[in-house]
C-alpha cells in the first residue's frame, strides 16, 4: 500500500501530484486546458499526436507504479503489469516518432496527467484495476476503433496502422485486467466496496474537473467483448456512459479528453 | 559438484535480485523527468521480469517451491536499496547499467563455469539467455546516452567505487543447515 503521498488540490479535489516530467513542458490541471483543435489540421494532428504520447507515458507510469505499491500482489498479475509497461513504453515511442514525422517536438503543447492524478490516489489494486484498465483503457478502445477507419479516411495510413497496432494490445491490458479483477473479488469480497468507491470518488473528480464538449465515442461491443467484458457488461457500460454523460456534460470514460 | 539445495539456493536468490531490480525500475518511472529514459526503463521491467519468471519455475525443478525467492545477505540489500533510492538521472543509468547488471552477469557467468553443465544444464540455459538480454539492455543504455548526452555521468569515479563495491559483497544469505533427525 502507499504510504505517504505527495498530493495537489485541483478544484477542491485532492489528486496525486504530477509525475516527474522536463522542464520543457508545460504541465497544467485540467484536460480543457491541453489544446485541441479538432482532426483536420497538420496542427490538430500534433496536439492529438502530443498529448497522446504523454497519455501512453502516464499509462506506463501507471502500471509501473502497481508493480512498486502492491508487492503482494500474485506473481502472475505482476508479470502482466511488467509486460504493461514495455506495451506502454512502445506506444510511447511509436507516438513520439509519429510526433517528429508531423514537425512536432517534446513540449511543444501543454499537458495534463489527470489519469496519473486519480489512479495514483487509489490504494487499493482492485480499486486501480477498475478505474485505470476497466475504465479508462476500455474507454480507449472505444475511441481506438472509432479513430481507426477514420484515419484512414482522411488519407492517414500510416497513423491508422499505429492506432490499429495500439489497440490490439490495449485489448490485452483490459482482458487481464477484467480477469483479475473478477478473481481478486472472489477470492476477497471486500474489494468490491473498494471498487464501489473507487468509482463512485471518480464520478466526483470527474464532476470537479469535466466540462469538456461532449464527444460523441459509443461503446465499441466486439472490441470490449475481446478484452473480456460480458455482452450484458458491454450494454451495462453504454447505458451508464448515457447517464454519466447526461449528468457530467464530459467525456464518456471518465476524465480523459480524446 | 552444486548440490540441489546450493542450486536452488542460488536460483531463488538470484530470482530475489531481478524482483528487487524490477520494483527499483519501476520506482524509477515516475520520478525520472527524461522520457526517453522512463520508456528505457519501462521496457526492461519486462526484461528483469521474465528473468525473475524463468527463475521462479527452475526454483520448483530444484525441490523449492514455485517461484519462490530467497532473501540476499543484508549487506547486499542494503547496497540495493542505497542504489535504489539514488534520484539523478545519470547515476540512476549508472547504478542500473554499469553496476547491478554487470554485476549480476558476472556472478551469472561464475556460476556457469562452476555448476556441472549437463546436471543442472536448465539452469545454464537460463543464465546463458539472460547473459545476452543483459548485453542488450547495456547497449541500448549506451545508445540512450549518445542520443541524450545529459544523462551520461560524467564522473567515472563514481562507477569505478560502486563496481568495487558491489564486488566485494556476497548476495547469497548463509544457506541454513540440512535439517537433521534427532532422537530418534
Amino acid at each position: 500500500m502507499p504510504v505517504t503521498k505527495d498530493t495537489k488540490v485541483v478544484r477542491g479535489v485532492e489528486l496525486r501530484n504530477d509525475p516527474a516530467r522536463e522542464a520543457c513542458f508545460n504541465v497544467v490541471h485540467l484536460h480543457h486546458d491541453v489544446p485541441d483543435s479538432g482532426h483536420a489540421t497538420v496542427e490538430a494532428r500534433r496536439q492529438r499526436v502530443h498529448r497522446d504520447y504523454n497519455q501512453e507515458v502516464q499509462t506506463l507510469e501507471i502500471a509501473a507504479a502497481c508493480l512498486v505499491d502492491f508487492p503482494s500482489a500474485p506473481w502472475e498479475l505482476r508479470m502482466e503489469l511488467a509486460r504493461q509497461c514495455w506495451d506502454e513504453a512502445r506506444h510511447a515511442e511509436l507516438l513520439y516518432r509519429r510526433l517528429k514525422e508531423l514537425g512536432g517536438w517534446k513540449g511543444m503543447y501543454a499537458i495534463a496527467n489527470l489519469d496519473w492524478s486519480v489512479v495514483a490516489m487509489l490504494d487499493s489494486l482492485p480499486a486501480r484495476l477498475a478505474v485505470q484498465h476497466r475504465t479508462f483503457e476500455a474507454g480507449s478502445l472505444d475511441i481506438e476503433t472509432a479513430a481507426v477507419p477514420m484515419l484512414q479516411e482522411m488519407g492517414e495510413h500510416g497513423a491508422a496502422e499505429v492506432v490499429d497496432a495500439i489497440e490490439a494490445d490495449e485489448i490485452q491490458h483490459v482482458r487481464f485486467g477484467n480477469e483479475w479483477l473478477r478473481r481478486m473479488t472472489q477470492v476477497e469480497p471486500r474489494a468490491v466496496l473498494d471498487v464501489a468507491a473507487a468509482m463512485a470518488w471518480l464520478k466526483r473528480v470527474v464532476e470537479a474537473t469535466g466540462g469538456d464538449d461532449l464527444k460523441d465515442i459509443s461503446t465499441s461491443g466486439p472490441v470490449r467483448e475481446m478484452a473480456g467484458f460480458s455482452q450484458a457488461e458491454v450494454t451495462q457500460v453504454a447505458r451508464l456512459e448515457h447517464q454519466t454523460l447526461r449528468s457530467t456534460g464530459t467525456t464518456p470514460n471518465g476524465p480523459r479528453d480524446e | 559438484m552444486l548440490t540441489v539445495k546450493e542450486r536452488g539456493h542460488f536460483v531463488a536468490t538470484t530470482r530475489y535480485l531481478y524482483v528487487t531490480l524490477m520494483e527499483t525500475l519501476a520506482a524509477w518511472v515516475p520520478t525520472t523527468p527524461e522520457m526517453e529514459v522512463k520508456l528505457l526503463f519501462g521496457e526492461h521491467i519486462w526484461d528483469v521480469a521474465q528473468h525473475a519468471d524463468s527463475l521462479g519455475k527452475r526454483t520448483f525443478e530444484l525441490r523449492l517451491p514455485l517461484q519462490h525467492s530467497v532473501r540476499a545477505a543484508e549487506a547486499y540489500v542494503s547496497f540495493l536499496s542505497e542504489m535504489a533510492a539514488i534520484a539523478p538521472t545519470p547515476q540512476r543509468l549508472a547504478a542500473m547499467y554499469d553496476v547491478l547488471l554487470p554485476g549480476l552477469a558476472d556472478r551469472q557467468r561464475r556460476y556457469v563455469e562452476q555448476t556441472d553443465r549437463l546436471v543442472d544444464a536448465p539452469t545454464v540455459r537460463i543464465f546463458e539467455r539472460y547473459l545476452v538480454d543483459s548485453a542488450r539492455m547495456i547497449d541500448s543504455c549506451s545508445a540512450l546516452r549518445q542520443e541524450l548526452p545529459e544523462v551520461q555521468l560524467a564522473d567515472p569515479q563514481w562507477v569505478a567505487s560502486r563496481r568495487t563495491r558491489e564486488a566485494a559483497l556476497e548476495p547469497l544469505a548463509t544457506l541454513p543447515p540440512e535439517a537433521v533427525a534427532v532422537g530418534t
